[in-house]
């Protein structure tokens, strides 16, 4: 199937006209989902009025802080799931499925009962440990099995899902989550938020993982050709490994301590996206970050507005688009590989 | 051979074939499996003839005595069984169904009593009551909880009602909705539910909603610790809760337990929604300064 | 140019080669022959120095492998691989500019001069058309040549090629093999490759290295090394030898 985006070959000039065209729909979209709600509200009023207005409240204090928060969450989530497909050679991993956000998140909790204060920074570099150690885990798994199934990692992702969330209803148990969280929170994903300041800080771990991972975005190309196949061509493999894992970890480690675990975002998006503009990853790195992060503003937008006044947990709008579709993505692969 | 044939017998007699019939008399062995009926039997004087408890059953003092045969949500049916009752009395719960039925199979008495609202309340301490074979005391529980009730609504009379949010979880925001005993303790104690309307029971909502509904005042009965509520609302000054600053803690579980102490919940819930204008009962709440 | 001395090497199921030496000068095409199981994958991975042998060493240009940094290895020799791997839809042409990423900066994007030679590279193997299809929408033939042109891409000095016939039928077997030919004598690129066809080597190849069991039977020119008797022994098969009347090859002919 040939798309007329795609191109022949990826030039610097596509590349920047693609991310900017990306760029622009999530602007777009973040404006576009800062005026939707469950409370109408009018922008004019909210420009006009001073402190007073709730119209401003709303807006600037509990609307445009959560779709910020979607589209740095969001853009770390498909960011490192179109590296984490590219480096284990499988269209089906996403940091959720591989249990890597489950590792996060046990990790987190463990900080936060441990006595970290919910907004200090330990409590993400504990979720980038945790993630660390599961991506650590699960790509052992996936090499053990050599070039044979992808599929056998994908059972130790659900293995590790469970396990974690085994974990953080015993957590939820013991504690009386006084500092932890709900359970809710974290198995279901809640992107309320008021703090300008975390999201930012959650901003600055994302920017670097995704600048880290795009420096490796060719290697990630050549890997394709198989591990020695890079090799051959010039890559250190063990190298590349290495840091698509660390950056991968910082971007779900941010992510996941932020918002709980949502996941498919890093399915779905890199997925769709590889269809539309190919597989070479300097594109798709970038793109998979713009385009999780619209994603999930629009999700998000949903989860608060279709049971309005009600809001659903995001992860269930998440789940809900990717479970089907990761089925779907399931049979073909295994149709295939029996092929 | 014939011992075999013994042994055999008393295997299919053990076996629960027909239920064995109800002894004559009141029940003398109780069991109780949820929390709010431990502290209504209590309350009727019977506390005495509890035999096993669910492990959520921490009131009053006295109840750290009787043994525990399980969880509130997943009762041990083994562990009932063998405290031999007479009587076991179940609420509802996402996932102690199968092993009420259990128990119910095993021939054992199983009174089912519901613990939503204030009316499942009146008709939960009668039932009770009677099943123990002691109705006057469950009438006269009835009445002094009903007359305490009334009390706090009518001193509450002349005041205006307040907009009120109650708070259970942080994040996600979860908040008590209409339909609830809480929501009805809500208006006894001088407040109107802002979100009464919302659809569910306990629903979720946005930051959002909370500055559309604009409470005067937001009662925070999760468990987190003192500051995260007014962390959590901080930045939304048009709300009125906010911005005067009545943003109360409610510690008192009394509150989520449809039981003998709803009374001093509401007493403590409008000293949270009006402080001062109820003459001191001894409530447990605490106000920020000022 | 490159050399092999005493190389041994053992998997974890058993060793695989032992005590193997060959030398390659530039220019030289030398073929790698034998039954199956008889180390000439390992022998190839050995000399690209994705493995490292238990005893002996490889050197490229007098020097070690292991003296190179990885992409001057990249930029000196190329490897066309028997089995591609095919998760994701690269086309032809980007398979193909991936060749030149040794010589290309951190992110890899080729300048003109590089499209230039990939595409020259694609027109000698006669996959030009196809540069704008994903790999995977290929025939196995198509396939094998565009990593052949991949490796010409990278404008190596040494070329090591793991059996790149396997799906072509005659015409593309012989197109492959002039190309390498013509590479091994105009360009002066050392080739070593690894085949089947024992007919195809006498034609082409220079030398021919036979293996069998991980160690070398025999090795020198085709009508030397291709001796019936020799032949049958490491085939464990009987074979004939006689010559083709149009080259002066020797031919070899399996009998009933």
């Amino acid at each position: 199937m040939r798309i007329s985006a795609r191109g022949t070959y990826l030039t610097p000039a596509r590349l920047a006209w693609m991310t900017a065209a990306l760029a622009a729909v999530l602007g777009l979209s973040l404006v576009g989902a800062a005026l939707l709600g469950p409370v109408h509200v009018s922008l004019a009023r909210a420009l006009a009025g001073g402190d007073a207005s709730p119209d401003r409240v709303i807006l600037f204090r509990t609307r445009l802080p959560r779709v910020l928060l979607a589209s740095v969450v969001g853009g770390s989530l498909g960011a490192s799931g179109a590296a984490l497909q590219g480096l284990l050679g499988n269209p089906l991993a996403c940091p959720h499925v591989l249990g890597i956000s489950g590792g996060a998140a046990v990790a987190g909790v463990v900080a936060l009962v441990a006595g970290a204060d919910a907004v200090s920074p330990l409590v993400p570099l504990a979720a980038f440990c945790g993630a660390l150690a599961s991506i650590a885990i699960v790509s052992g798994a996936a090499r053990a099995r050599g070039r044979t199934t992808p599929h056998a990692v994908l059972l130790v992702g659900v293995v590790f899902n469970a396990l974690a969330a085994a974990v953080l209803m015993l957590v939820n148990a013991l504690v009386s989550y006084t500092q932890a969280q709900g359970v809710l929170f974290w198995m279901m994903g809640s992107l309320s938020t008021q703090s300008y300041g975390l999201i930012a800080g959650s901003a600055v771990y994302s920017v670097v993982g995704l600048g880290w991972l795009v420096l490796h975005a060719h290697d990630l190309n050549l890997l394709t050709a198989g591990e020695e196949g890079a090799q051959q061509l010039g890559v250190d493999v063990e190298r590349t490994r290495r840091s698509v894992f660390v950056a991968s970890s910082l971007l779900v480690g941010a992510a996941v301590s932020m918002s709980g675990m949502i996941g498919f975002v890093g399915l779905i998006v890199p997925h769709l996206l590889r269809l539309i503009l190919g597989p070479d990853h300097r594109l798709l790195l970038p793109a998979s970050f713009l385009g999780g992060a619209a994603f999930l503003v629009w999700a998000d937008t949903i989860a608060r507005t279709v049971l309005a006044p009600a809001e659903l947990p995001v992860g269930v709008v998440t789940a809900l688009a990717g479970g089907p579709f990761f089925i779907f993505l399931l049979r073909r692969s295994l149709r295939r590989s029996v092929a | 051979m014939s011992r075999h044939a013994l042994v055999l017998a008393l295997l299919v007699a053990g076996c629960g074939g027909a239920p064995t019939p109800p002894p004559a008399g009141p029940p003398a062995r109780v069991v109780s499996l949820a929390p709010s009926a431990t502290e209504i039997v209590y309350a009727l004087g019977a506390g005495a003839r509890l035999v096993g408890v669910c492990g959520q059953c921490d009131r009053p003092a006295e109840v750290a005595q009787v043994p525990r045969v399980g969880g509130y949500l997943a009762p041990s049916v083994e562990a009932t069984l063998a405290v031999r009752p007479d009587l076991v009395i179940a609420v509802p719960s996402p996932g102690n169904r199968e092993a009420v039925r259990a128990i119910e199979r095993a021939g054992v008495r199983v009174l089912v009593v519901r613990d939503r609202t204030l009316g499942d309340l009146w008709d939960s301490i009668p039932a009770l009551a009677g099943a123990l074979g002691i109705p006057e005391a469950g009438d006269g529980l009835v009445t002094d909880l009903r007359q305490r009730l009334d009390g706090v609504r009518a001193r509450l009379a002349g005041v205006t009602p307040r907009r009120v949010l109650v708070v259970v979880d942080h994040n996600p925001l979860v908040v008590v909705g209409g339909g609830t005993l809480q929501d009805e303790l809500i208006t006894i104690a001088g407040g109107t539910n802002v979100v009464r309307d919302v659809g569910s029971a306990w629903p979720t909502i946005t930051l959002e909603l909370v500055v559309a509904r604009a409470p005067e005042v937001i009662v925070d009965a999760g468990m987190g610790d003192e500051g995260s509520a007014r962390g959590l609302f901080a930045g939304l000054t048009t709300v009125p809760a906010v911005r005067d600053g009545r943003i109360v803690r409610l510690r008192d579980d009394a509150f989520f337990r449809a039981g003998p102490r709803v009374a001093d919940a509401a007493v403590a819930l409008a000293d949270a929604i009006h402080p001062g204008v109820l003459a001191p009962e001894g409530a447990s709440r605490e106000a920020p300064p000022g | 140019m490159i050399e092999a001395e005493r190389l041994s090497f053992a998997y974890d199921r058993g060793p695989v080669l032992a005590d193997v030496s060959l030398t390659v000068a530039a220019g030289e095409l030398v073929g790698v022959i034998g039954p199956n199981g008889g180390g000439k994958t390992t022998l190839v991975r050995l000399l690209s120095g994705v493995l490292a042998p238990d005893a002996g060493v490889v050197r490229l240009d007098g020097r070690p492998l292991a003296a190179y940094r990885r992409r001057d290895l990249a930029r000196r020799l190329a490897v066309v691989p028997q089995d591609p791997t095919l998760e994701f839809p690269f086309t032809a042409l980007e398979v193909v500019l991936m060749g030149r990423a040794p010589h290309l900066a951190a992110l890899g994007f080729p300048r003109a001069g590089d499209v230039e030679i990939a595409r020259v590279a694609m027109a000698r193997l006669g996959v030009a058309e196809v540069e704008d299809r994903p790999l995977d929408h290929l025939s196995g033939g198509e396939r094998q040549r565009v990593l052949l042109a991949r490796a010409l891409a990278q404008e190596p000095a040494v070329l090591l090629l793991d059996e790149p016939t396997t799906h072509l039928d005659l015409r593309h077997q012989v197109g492959i093999y002039d190309v390498v030919h013509e590479l091994a004598r105009a360009r002066g690129v050392a080739v070593v490759s690894v085949l089947h066809d024992l007919n195809l080597a006498a034609l082409y190849c220079d030398r021919l290295l036979l293996l069998a069991g991980g160690r070398v039977v025999r090795q020198g020119p085709p009508a030397e090394v291709l001796d019936a008797g020799t032949l049958s022994v490491a085939y464990a098969t009987d074979v004939q030898v006689t010559v083709n009347p149009v080259t002066g090859a020797p031919v070899v002919l399996p009998t009933r």
